[in-house]
């Protein structure tokens, strides 16, 4: 999961931004929220699993 | 023609020119064409060599990924639109389609967790193509990028 949202993330940031401070900064932001967003939806699924 | 600007410090960042954008049209589908059959093709075309690299090393490696994992990749006779949508998607990384199913000699195996991340892998490596392709393409129709 981190390796996935590690090669999007850096692939967003590419195409997303321009200068490469900004791109930086987004490929930050979407990988943060990439895992934020999964361990919540995790969770949320939790009591489901049993 | 597509004109570039260095001034923000990054790669060249198309803007938009005063040529008619019917005329950058065929060349547009062109490089877009290019950049779905090989990833990062169409950036390259256009000199954006560090948009080009990335795009191509990010669905590279998540197609290697999720066919080292034996995730599944989908074929043309699809049983039902599941089937077809994971096709589409898989097409999507234009010839690395053909390099996952190279990669899985013994075929997928989505028995256990690892085959089914991979499936994953391969569908994002699609998807993802085909947003770096319609990119390409929108960069060479002028608009910025």
């Amino acid at each position: 999961m981190v390796l996935f949202a590690l090669i999007i993330s850096i692939a967003f940031g590419t195409l997303g931004r321009r200068r490469p401070v900004d791109r930086v900064k987004y490929a930050l932001w979407c990988f943060v929220w990439f895992l934020v967003v999964a361990v919540a939806i995790g969770w949320v699924m939790y009591p489901f699993s049993h | 023609m597509t004109e570039t600007n260095q001034s923000t410090g990054g790669e060249p960042a198309v803007v938009e020119s005063s040529a008619p954008t019917s005329s950058r049209e065929p060349l547009a589908l062109a490089i877009g064409f290019a950049g779905w059959l090989l990833p990062g093709l169409g950036h390259a075309l256009q000199k954006m060599w560090g948009r080009a690299l990335i795009v191509f090393l990010a669905v590279a490696s998540l197609v290697t990924i999720g066919a080292g994992m034996r995730g599944n990749v989908f074929n043309s006779g699809g049983a039902d639109a599941f089937d077809k949508l994971g096709f589409v998607a898989d097409l999507g990384t234009g010839s690395l389609y053909f390099l996952a199913i190279a990669l899985e000699p013994s075929g997928p195996d989505v028995s256990r967790a690892d085959g089914d991340y991979g499936t994953r892998f391969l569908a994002t490596a699609g998807v993802l193509n085909l947003l770096a392709a319609l990119h390409a393409y929108e960069a060479a129709r002028g608009r910025k990028a």
